[in-house]
């Protein structure tokens, strides 16, 4: 239980001159639900994109099981496929169905066998509500319902880590509760969640881990109970306050 | 005027109106056949140039896909830079003149020819239509694993096809009217036809009246066909709702092979817990 699927060291990222991160360290272990608070721009996405490798960190490690995925040894899209991904403008595929976009992966992927895929598709689809809409098309959906199809994609992948960039940003007050009641259900099934959120009741009542970042770095990291009713940093506090 | 014209046309017809449609035939099949060929052209010039190449990569790769684009480049502006006509005439003649090799059918020429010329104008579409699509989409294919290659594939050259759908519409549209210009190399299309027949017969203009109305047929017919492609590449409108009972109870009947770890979800302690 208590080892580290993911290990961030050093990990540090520039565009130009600017820096985005300086000197990451941290660690996801098996069954942490992870949130990942701060202001806009201070390099929250840009580390879960890092992670993912959808960005090339500029120096640094990241560790996965171990094993170093930036300096090119492991297999790049087979590191992908298990650390999933679900995106802030969901980015499910346009000219594919729903249940299309969650056999897709597993089928060129994963090559898993066609009755597995489509059994693993639908249940879920089904924990996310979804079941009803299989054969629509992205553009037929509302946001939340989008979103809930792009959980279900990545769930699809059977991921060990799943991460989550500000999934509920680009949804409206109503659709926010659908898709924070499917991320709960995953975080209660005891999936390894990281969660880039601006939703700090998510952060506070499901996380098992808040990390407060500010100008590229974490400023502090600790246990919600810990950081919500009591933090040591005064930006954490000033930051908190403005919530809460 | 009139009643002349079409009395004209009518007697023309009457003597040469199989050799018409023989020219009308062999245009047709010459633009359809060039115009897939230089898709299939366009499309892998596109794909080659699209190739994402990142500092990281190792030298040989950068250096072999920066040839690529170079010659594609030169390749794109030679063929859309000269008319097709001289193209024929360079390739027609160049060809037994520098290899010794004399083409045994003119249709060989022509679609050479008119495909890589097609083919040209083709990348610079496919390319606009793959940068076109939003970068999230490729995103989230790599997101779940896929390859470059497989991204371009299922998801990127798909939804690529249907935007440029209107432009390899054009392209065959000018095909079919300027194959004309293959005349020069002896291609008897439609308009050869024209030069043939009035060149025997003195009657110009009735030859070229029917060689108008022939054209515009051939291309509204084209137009047609295309809206027609253009929707059902589009899908349906709207979709059915699938009901979740009989969905439910396929679901979870798959005897999985164990994989073992403690979160895969369809393992024995979380199908318990639910």
């Amino acid at each position: 239980m208590s080892e580290n699927i993911l290990e961030i060291k050093h990990l540090s990222k520039s565009f130009g001159t600017h820096e985005v991160l300086k000197d990451i360290d941290f660690n996801v272990k098996a069954g942490d639900v992870t949130s990942i608070i701060g202001s806009s721009g201070s390099g929250k996405s840009t580390l879960l994109r890092c992670i993912n490798l959808l960005e090339t960190p500029t120096s640094g490690e990241i560790l996965f099981h171990g094993e170093d995925v930036v300096s090119g040894r492991i297999n790049q899209s087979r590191y992908r496929a298990k650390v999933g991904m679900v995106f802030q403008s969901f980015n499910l595929f346009y000219n594919m169905s729903v249940l299309e976009n969650c056999l897709i992966g597993q089928h060129k992927v994963l090559k898993s066998e066609k009755a597995e895929a489509m059994d693993r598709a639908i249940h879920y689809l089904d924990r996310v509500g979804m079941t009803p809409y299989i054969n629509a098309k992205p553009h037929q959906l509302s946001g939340g319902q989008k979103q809930r199809v792009a959980i279900a994609r990545a769930l699809a992948m059977q991921p060990e880590v799943l991460l989550f960039d500000e999934p509920t940003s680009a949804l409206d007050p109503e659709m926010v509760g659908e898709v924070l009641d499917a991320m709960k259900g995953m975080a209660k099934a005891g999936k390894t969640m990281l969660v880039v959120t601006h939703e700090m009741a998510f952060a506070r009542d499901v996380s098992t881990k808040v990390v407060y970042m500010a100008d590229g770095v974490i400023v502090e990291e600790g246990k919600p109970g810990e950081v919500f009713v009591n933090p040591q940093n005064p930006k954490t506090r000033e930051f908190l306050s403005r919530f809460l | 005027m009139l009643a002349q014209l079409l009395a004209d046309i009518a007697s023309i017809w009457a003597k040469y109106g199989s050799v018409y449609l023989n020219g009308i035939k062999n245009t047709l099949i010459l633009a359809i056949v060039a115009t897939l060929i230089g898709c299939i052209i366009g499309f892998i010039c596109g794909i080659l140039q699209t190739i994402p190449c990142a500092p990281q990569d190792g030298i040989v790769k950068r250096v072999i896909l920066k040839i690529i684009r170079i010659l594609v480049r030169v390749y794109v502006e030679v063929f859309r830079g000269t008319p097709m006509i001289l193209q024929a005439v360079f390739i027609y003649y160049g060809v037994p003149y520098f290899f010794g090799y004399t083409f045994s059918s003119i249709w060989t020429v022509s679609i050479v020819v008119v495909s890589i010329n097609t083919g040209a104008y083709m990348a610079e579409s496919v390319r606009g239509g793959i940068m076109s699509i939003d970068i999230g989409q490729t995103e989230g294919a790599k997101a779940i694993g896929m390859t470059h290659f497989q991204t371009m594939l299922y998801v990127i050259l798909p939804q690529t096809l249907k935007n440029i759908m209107p432009q390899i519409g054009n392209n065959y549209i000018i095909n079919v009217k300027d194959t004309s210009v293959m005349f020069i190399i002896g291609f008897s299309e439609f308009f050869a036809v024209h030069k043939m027949v009035s060149g025997a017969i003195f009657k110009y203009f009735p030859s070229a009246t029917m060689e108008m109305a022939g054209y515009l047929c051939m291309t509204l017919l084209a137009s047609f066909i295309l809206r027609w492609v253009e929707k059902k590449l589009a899908g349906a409108g709207s979709y059915e709702l699938v009901n979740a009972d009989q969905l439910a109870a396929t679901a979870g009947t798959y005897n999985y092979p164990k994989k073992g770890s403690p979160f895969d979800e369809t393992s024995k302690e979380f199908r318990n817990e639910r």
